[in-house]
């Protein structure tokens, strides 16, 4: 057969002859067997292809459920979110040298207020970390903070939730090719359970819609819906909050 | 109301109804995605992004009966430009290694999917994306063209190639049509 014969019987099985040019395929099928057979067997190559991919498995959920203690209570966010904002102003008006190093770890008590840990409680003492800043000395500064946390209460033997939100230009710490902390991420997370690190997914729709830029994250991050939320929540919770 | 305002509300209307229009083609862009890299993960990511670039240039779509062809290329520009570079190398389907020493399984509606999918994914990319477009997607030839920006012609030298080629796989695999004749007779 030659080549524009085949192209005419592919047409032929696609659909796109004239209404003509079918009625002639048609012709030439009755009078040659065998021609007839190679349409059949397109047709059912083509049926058997649409077959393999009617059902493509879906998509794999991505918002990860690890952190998820009480999270459906969303619905208060706006207010949890005012609560943020108020809180994050007090706490900056009212505690100076707060940027200072030894002195960053601060306990919100309900009315958003600040104050030093001096008597963190020992038991279940919660932290999440927060990173809005792209620096990755920053960065590293940070995980040094939470590696020395962890390693203290592990000393003693105390209990101890190590959250780190990397949220804004923060995420760079948990993204795939940018971070450079990424075998270190990896160490930390898998010799303490107590650690997690979370990325914020309002950001990476941020940067893809706006920048066209796709985030891939490193392995070891989970994904929430929104890191600022998350924050709030946490501090609401009691959680000791300290800003990278 | 003067022209202006006229022209900006039918824009409003237009650009609603495009919108809906989008949202619900997903399912059918993830089917082709799906089929071009057979994982998840990408076929989802290179439509949210497809969807989001749609929408982002909403306005250059002049013809809105063409909105099918439309995603599409931008679906598969985006495929190419970000996706093909970092295809992972076809593993090895465990799902058809199982199931090899089964002969009687491999009449299995589910074994003749997986096996068709394996010969898809054995084609060279542009093959596979012209079949794809043609037999799954259902796009007319002129379409497919259009999509890939390449010549009626080679969309159908593409897919004669390509299904002499997946034939030829899947008769290897011993699942091609009970009477196999060469599609090109000799001459």
């Amino acid at each position: 057969m030659k080549s524009g014969d085949e192209f005419e019987l592919h047409a032929f099985i696609d659909g796109e002859l004239s209404t003509d040019q079918q009625a002639e395929m048609l012709e030439a099928m009755r009078a040659d067997p065998e021609l007839a057979r190679q349409a059949c067997e397109l047709g059912q190559l083509k049926a058997q292809l649409r077959l393999a991919y009617a059902d493509p498995p879906a998509p794999r959920q991505r918002v990860t459920a690890k952190v998820k203690a009480s999270w459906p209570a969303i619905a208060a966010s706006l207010a949890m979110l005012a609560f943020g904002l108020v809180g994050g102003w007090l706490l900056h008006a009212s505690a100076p040298g707060l940027a200072a190093d030894a002195n960053r770890l601060v306990v919100l008590d309900p009315e958003g207020r600040g104050q030093a840990p001096a008597a963190a409680e020992d038991r279940d003492t919660r932290i999440v970390f927060h990173l809005t800043n792209a620096d990755q000395a920053v960065a590293g500064q940070l995980l040094d903070d939470v590696e020395g946390m962890l390693q203290a209460y592990a000393a003693d033997g105390r209990p101890l939730r190590v959250e780190v939100v990397s949220h804004s230009d923060g995420l760079d710490l948990l993204r795939e090719g940018l971070t450079r902390h990424k075998e270190r991420i990896h160490r930390l997370a898998g010799q303490y359970e107590n650690l997690t690190f979370v990325a914020c997914k309002n950001t990476m729709d941020r940067l893809r819609v706006e920048r066209g830029i796709e985030v891939r994250l490193i392995p070891d991050a989970e994904v929430i819906d929104s890191g600022v939320n998350h924050v709030v929540k946490r501090q609401k919770e009691g959680w000791s909050y300290i800003r990278g | 109301m003067n022209d202006r305002n006229g022209t900006l509300f039918a824009n409003f209307g237009r650009r609603r109804r495009l919108t809906q229009q989008i949202g619900a083609e997903r399912q059918r862009l993830y089917r082709i995605a799906w089929s071009w890299c057979h994982d998840s993960h990408q076929a989802d990511d290179l439509v949210q992004e497809t969807l989001a670039r749609a929408l982002a240039k909403i306005d250059s779509l002049r013809e809105e009966s063409r909105l099918q062809v439309w995603l599409t290329q931008i679906l598969a520009n985006l495929h190419r430009d970000q996706y093909r570079r970092i295809r992972p190398d076809t593993g090895l389907d465990t799902d058809v290694l199982a199931a090899r020493d089964d002969p009687e399984q491999a009449v299995d509606r589910s074994m003749l999917i997986a096996r068709t999918r394996r010969a898809i994914e054995l084609l060279k990319d542009d093959q596979r994306q012209v079949l794809t477009l043609v037999d799954v997607a259902e796009f007319s030839y002129a379409d497919t063209a259009n999509i890939l920006n390449v010549p009626v012609g080679t969309v159908m030298s593409r897919l004669s190639r390509a299904r002499r080629r997946v034939r030829e796989i899947l008769e290897q695999q011993g699942i091609g049509h009970a009477e196999v004749v060469p599609l090109r007779r000799p001459q």
